[in-house]
């Protein structure tokens, strides 16, 4: 789907978690055609001196309804003022944009690892690996027990694993550290959260590969190598990151949004938000 | 907007206004007396920062009757930014290089082809990868980037885009950059004759190798070096860009003009830096980043008000344009077109609706073309420039 100027009205607006808030907005536009892992450039008030639009993931989206969600931190004025707007105004969004995820169709057992606010990348995935009749675990990382993302806000088909830093909940330790458990049970990962995490995580499915031995290397497309960027280079990948960057455009115009990738820089919001982690120069990345 | 009907009447019999007899008074919406005379109140103003659906700013003006229609058609908003040469545009709002890519980026939202031109990217005679991210981030009314110039060559870029602009009504100025007059000479030379490049746009916010890195921007000589090599290697119109970066901008703007260029466009962005939110560090990968957007405004405005003073090509004026008011300012200081960039960022479709925008103020002012609104706030050249400008130096 095209990208479009959507106005979309606020429906309900709530703080799920402290400093972290849930809104939906009606905007059939874009909740008939976006894919998980793409993302809206949302205009905020033109107050105050604000000159740029904030990217959001699209954390939920349904067709049906036509409504979309987003999740957020108040980080700053913008984010602030979007807590701010009430039920019936219209938020400027621009979307929906970059590329989505690419579940290759041999897949039935998905692993999905968010690192705090992360969730908001892979959330629409869990929906859509559902419907389609895939199994999904979540992994999920925070620094406390008061940051986990609830239960009751994820589909009832997904198993729910969590990590805390504090041990409050959960696993005591980094969310990386439950990939040696399910690592070979997953047929792909994909994954959204800080650079460290994805950093880690890259590296450790560039190890699967001789961990899990050959018989698993059959099914990475032969000898042939897809384009890099390309949807068919990420459904082979077995880990596929959402990046996130400082925007100034949102559609390719500025470069403002590039990480490093191996063949030179990449814009998070045209090449991205999703890359095959083999794309990542990960050195690069701190 | 109230009472448009009666201004198409009072325009056709209005005769040709010169812009000494008729000053516009009204640039901050109060009535001027040829306002008042008509029957007229100030251009109404949407205010922000209430509620959101405000902030949009793309609510569909209401349609214009048959006969106003008309009336907006007949309004000349065309101009020619390099007379020598030829770069006819058909109205004088432009999108700043670095903000518009090349043009087919934004294609999905904007219908580019309503823009006055598009410049293009810094464009370089090898492949750039730009500069260690992050690139960008915001700050009071404005941001800092430090992209880093990166860009495919200029031979890549003819390639892929040259055909494409070679099909475009609007024209395309490609904006170039190097280290070494040699190598704006030949990205200049590569680029003369390649159908669908309508001009160049001279960024000379560049370091020069051969002069141990000083940017042609801010030294007079070199700044007359690079121009006058790369007016030798094309006849392409040439637009010069300055840097604000400097302490008297009006010796550099002088200079340009005596190298040949066909205009001045003013300005680049100002130095600035960000301090990462943990504060063990510069935020920006460059540690430096070129601040853009409403907060550069003023320095812009007193840029394009001292150099229109000096020289007598035309001048395209950017930095911090978000709204008709900014264009107004342009044009009253000297400018005869304006560029639009970070605001782009926010309002994808602002470029082509200021255009809209500058119309219907003409025609609400009883104006033809939009001419008679260039230059208004300049001191009246009666004897010798003035220095004002000059006396303040922070
Ligand atoms: C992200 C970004 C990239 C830019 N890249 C270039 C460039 O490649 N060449 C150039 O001459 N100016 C470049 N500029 C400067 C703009 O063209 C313009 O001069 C400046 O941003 C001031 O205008 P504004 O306040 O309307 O943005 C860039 C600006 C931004 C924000
Ligand atoms: S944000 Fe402008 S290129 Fe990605």
């Amino acid at each position: 789907m095209t990208m479009r100027l959507v106005a979309a009205e606020l429906v309900d607006s709530r703080q799920i978690l402290p400093g972290q808030w849930l809104q939906s907005f009606h905007a059939p536009e874009l909740a008939s055609g976006a894919r998980a892992g793409q993302f809206v450039h949302v205009r905020t008030g033109d107050y105050s001196g604000l000159v740029l639009r904030r990217p959001f993931s699209i954390n939920t989206a349904d067709a049906a309804t036509g409504i979309i969600t987003l999740h957020f931190r108040t980080v700053g004025r913008g984010t602030e003022w979007m807590t701010r707007v009430r039920e019936g105004e219209k938020l400027d969004m621009l979307g929906p944009l970059g590329r989505p995820f690419e579940v290759d169709p041999r897949s039935h057992h998905l692993l999905l690892i968010a690192g705090g606010l992360g969730m908001a990348g892979v959330r629409m995935l869990a929906d859509e690996a559902i419907r389609d009749g895939r199994s999904v675990t979540v992994l999920f990382g925070a620094a406390n027990a008061g940051h986990v993302y609830p239960s009751s806000l994820l589909p009832d088909e997904v198993e729910y694993v969590v990590a805390t830093d504090d041990g409050s909940m959960g696993h005591h330790g980094f969310v990386t550290e439950l990939m040696a458990d399910y690592e070979a049970w997953a047929d792909q990962a994909f994954a959204c959260g800080p650079h460290p995490m994805l950093k880690r995580l890259a590296a450790l499915a560039a190890g699967r590969r001789e961990r899990m031995g050959v018989a698993k290397l059959g099914r990475r497309g032969g000898g042939k190598t897809d384009a890099t960027g390309s949807a068919a280079a990420r459904r082979k990948s077995f880990l596929q990151v959402a990046m996130e960057q400082t925007m100034g455009c949102a559609v390719g115009a500025c470069l403002g949004c590039t990480v490093i990738g191996v063949d030179g820089p990449l814009r998070v919001c045209r090449e991205g938000p999703v890359f095959a982690a083999e794309e990542i120069s990960w050195e690069a990345i701190q | 907007m109230k009472g448009r009907k009666k201004v198409v009447t009072a325009m056709d019999a209005l005769p040709a206004r010169s812009k000494r007899s008729s000053p516009p008074k009204n640039r901050k919406g109060a009535p001027s007396p040829l306002d008042r005379a008509m029957g007229l109140g100030g251009r109404p103003r949407i205010e922000t920062g209430s509620a959101a659906i405000a902030d949009l700013g793309t609510a569909p003006s209401p349609q214009p009757t048959m006969s106003e229609r008309e009336a907006l058609d007949r309004i000349d908003l065309s101009v020619d930014i390099a007379p020598e040469r030829g770069l006819l545009l058909t109205n004088p709002i432009l999108v700043a290089s670095g903000t518009f890519g090349y043009g087919v980026e934004y294609g999905e939202v904007v219908d580019v082809q309503r823009i006055g031109a598009i410049c293009c990217k810094g464009t370089t005679l090898r492949p750039r990868a730009g500069n260690a991210p992050p690139r960008v981030t915001e700050t009071p009314g404005g941001m800092l980037n430090a992209i880093g110039l990166q860009n495919p060559g200029v031979d890549a870029v003819i390639d892929k885009y040259g055909p494409i602009w070679q099909g475009w009504k609007v024209p395309v100025i490609v904006n170039i950059a190097g280290e070494s007059i040699e190598d704006y000479v030949e990205v200049a030379k590569r680029l003369d004759g390649v159908p669908g490049v309508a001009g160049i746009e001279l960024n000379i916010s560049c370091p020069n190798v051969g002069k141990g890195g000083l940017q042609f921007a801010i030294d007079r000589d070199a700044a007359r070096a690079v121009t006058t090599a790369v007016r030798r290697a094309t006849e392409l119109p040439l637009l010069v860009k300055l840097s604000p970066n400097v302490t008297d901008v009006r010796p550099i703007a002088k200079a340009i003009e005596e190298a040949g260029a066909d205009a001045i466009t003013a300005i680049n962005t100002l130095s600035g830096l960000a301090v990462s939110s943990d504060r063990t560090r510069a935020f920006l990968g460059n540690t430096y980043g070129g601040l853009s957007g409403p907060a550069v405004k003023p320095v812009a405005l007193r840029i394009v008000y001292e150099v229109a003073q000096v020289v007598s090509i035309p001048i395209v004026a950017i930095g911090g344009v978000t709204n008709l008011d900014d264009v107004l300012d342009f044009l009253a200081c000297g400018a005869v077109a304006v560029q639009v960039g970070t605001a782009i960022f926010a309002d994808p479709e602002l470029p082509v609706r200021l255009g809209d925008e500058l119309r219907a103020e003409c025609l609400r002012r009883g104006l033809a073309s939009y001419k008679p609104l260039i230059g208004t706030a300049l001191p009246k050249r009666t004897g010798t420039p003035s220095a004002k400008g000059a006396e303040y130096r922070p």
